[in-house]
């Protein structure tokens, strides 16, 4: 008799997923899901709203990433009012983006993922947590707090809230910024810069222990897709979509990104509410890429900054020039933050960056708009249509962890297949399953897109695909 | 480094109704003369970066709403430190682990002291019920008493 290992909540993601084993007669692992359960329904709750309150509302659909909802529902806005805000509205709606990034990133290394790195995979699950780190490295631990305390204070300071700032507006932003405010920002950078530089150099002592790991973490040729500036640099707010293939070479690379439909295909499976985006030149569904931190490095020639490419430099070195393995997003998303940092330096110390002139005002002047960013965990895209009144007609929303999709599933099927195994079911098999979705930060309550009904439907497959049991309701 | 100022926290789900009501005080708090050099956030939720201001501070009054009691009942009571052990705790902290977590990083925790209110309803909107609209006054003197010292836990 076949049996099905269901691993339900999975700890220490974003959000509440659930991730089913299946298993041969001979219990060894035939296949493995990750099931996202939760039912976002932004996209019809929008419907019927005047188009100035979606980056608000759109906003809400997530408390760690709020402000890379703004920024892309913004951009879609900007579209639809046919303007262009200013310079110096740009700038700001970087910066914002940046600490965003920080303290998303800061959040997932630290708080997530640290646990995994500091004690291993196999240790007691007990105390695999922020309280634990702080217990073995106080050091670490403390700049984990204090660097997401950074990146959430710059948000605070911009738009007068942590979480659901609503300073980025249509057309710019609300309020420029004050000298005093980005004098206290500049002041708060080296010790921000400094902790990352002491997380990175103690996680690359520690990553020699888990070079099984990094094998087997989603370690699958696949694409890789991210934002590149007009350098070839990272970029998180605007710029071209450059999609290579594992071994770096280029596939496509879109000036315009925005008619996402021409190139990415969304597929629905009965076994989540999240849909799998996919290349369409590949098909379905070997058309899988990656985003997110590890996929921005692939694509991009550099990430623009001194420290930040020097680290990308020897990363390079160490695993070559695209590496495949997801286990390496952790290091991708340190590497991101110092870039970051040092980007927020470049930005606050331009003469212009207190203009008060950060908002340009126009009325509906076209039915359609797109924004896309890159958001901590990857590409964001929203797509909103109105009426002549800007009142919204119709939403569509691809979110990171949509663009991922595929990508989690294989590596948990890899990862199930090598760790998991029918006579000996231990936490720490159980944990690697886990770690491996943690590796993509996948931020659930984001990714979750209507697809109609909401049924509650629980299958037990034998091999051949027989229903040993079904539950409806 | 030290702070050692006073540190009032409302938090709360602002658009949740009776839940909001530590955003309400916040604000009321903020130009209250008695309240001068006091720092006085209004937060969401308390989050494990809040224990570096936590620990830099002389006295901590944290305000939220609580779902047990009659509506707007408000109980005031000292906060201790106690170490938790949640699988996650990325989103929100309770006052006792915030407590822990200033110590246990930062070596230091002061007095922290809880206003919590008895919520008459967590419904969506921006709007207290009556009953945490008439406690409101209440509320703010409490936390004014206890800055002032008038409060002895």
């Amino acid at each position: 008799m076949a049996r099905e290992i269901v691993i339900d909540p999975v700890t220490r993601i974003e959000g509440h997923a659930k991730i089913t084993i299946q298993l041969d007669d001979a219990g060894r692992v035939a296949d493995a899901h990750f099931h996202v359960t939760q039912f976002r329904g932004f996209e019809r709750i929008c419907q019927g709203r005047p188009v100035h309150e979606l980056p608000s509302i759109m906003a809400r659909i997530c408390g760690i990433c709020p402000v890379s909802h703004l920024i892309a529902s913004a951009k879609a806005c900007d579209q639809i009012l046919a303007t262009e805000p200013p310079p110096t509205a740009v700038d700001l709606r970087r910066i914002m983006n940046l600490a965003q990034v920080v303290q998303s990133h800061a959040l997932s290394f630290f708080h997530l993922s640290s646990p995994d790195l500091l004690f291993g995979f196999d240790a007691e699950a007990g105390g695999r947590h922020l309280f634990g780190v702080l217990g073995a490295n106080p050091q670490l631990a403390r700049d984990g707090v204090g660097l997401r305390r950074f990146g959430q204070q710059v948000i605070e300071s911009l738009g007068g809230k942590r979480i659901h700032p609503a300073w980025v507006v249509p057309g710019g932003v609300d309020a420029p910024l004050q000298g005093e405010t980005r004098d206290q920002i500049l002041a708060a950078l080296p010790e921000a810069r400094a902790a990352t530089e002491r997380a990175l150099g103690w996680y690359k002592t520690s990553v020699r222990r888990f070079a099984e790991e990094a094998a087997r973490f989603g370690d699958f040729p696949s694409a890789f897709m991210g934002l590149v500036g007009p350098d070839g640099a990272v970029e998180h707010y605007d710029g071209a979509l450059r999609v290579v293939g594992d071994d770096g070479a280029l596939l496509a690379e879109r000036a315009d990104p925005r008619p996402y439909w021409e190139y990415l295909g969304e597929a629905v499976e009965p076994w989540s509410y999240l849909k799998s985006a996919y290349w369409k030149d590949l098909g379905y569904p070997e058309g899988v890429y990656r985003v997110g931190p590890l996929a921005r490095l692939n694509v991009a020639d550099k990430l623009g900054t001194p420290r930040a490419d020097e680290e990308l430099e020897e990363f390079r070195a160490r695993l070559g020039r695209t590496p495949g393995s997801s286990f390496h997003y952790h290091q991708a998303r340190l590497i991101e933050i110092l870039g970051c940092l040092e980007r927020l330096e470049t930005l606050l110390r331009d003469p212009g960056i207190c203009s008060p002139r950060v908002r340009s005002t126009a009325g509906i002047n076209r039915e359609e708009g797109i924004g896309i960013a890159e958001a901590p965990r990857g590409t964001l895209l929203h797509h909103y249509r109105v009426d002549r009144d800007g009142i919204v007609q119709w939403a569509n929303l691809v979110i990171a962890t949509g663009h991922n999709n595929l990508a989690m599933n294989q590596s948990v099927a890899q990862v199930a297949r090598h760790y998991v195994k029918a006579d000996r079911l231990t936490e720490p098999m159980l944990n690697r399953v886990e770690a491996v979705i943690r590796c993509y930060d996948p931020c659930l309550s984001c990714s979750t897109h209507a697809i109609g009904q909401m049924p509650l439907h629980l299958q037990l497959l034998a091999p051949d695909g027989a229903v040993l049991d079904e539950r409806k309701r | 480094m030290t702070d050692a100022g006073v540190l009032v926290v409302g938090y709360g789900n602002s658009l949740r109704g009776d839940d909001g009501i530590g955003w309400h005080a916040a604000r009321l708090l903020a130009s209250d003369p008695r309240l001068a050099g006091a720092r006085v956030l209004a937060q969401h939720q308390l989050v494990p970066e809040l224990a570096v201001e936590v620990s830099r501070a002389a006295l901590v009054v944290l305000v939220d709403a609580a779902a047990d009691g009659d509506p707007g009942a408000v109980l005031v009571r000292r906060v201790q430190p106690r170490r938790t052990d949640p699988a996650t705790w990325s989103h929100h902290l309770d006052p006792e682990s915030l407590a822990g977590l200033a110590k246990d990083l930062y070596g230091a925790v002061p007095p922290i002291v809880l206003v919590s209110v008895a919520a008459g309803s967590f419904t969506g909107g921006d709007r207290l019920s009556g009953a945490l609209e008439r406690a409101l006054p209440e509320v703010v003197e409490a936390v004014a008493d206890i800055v002032s010292g008038q409060y002895r836990a």
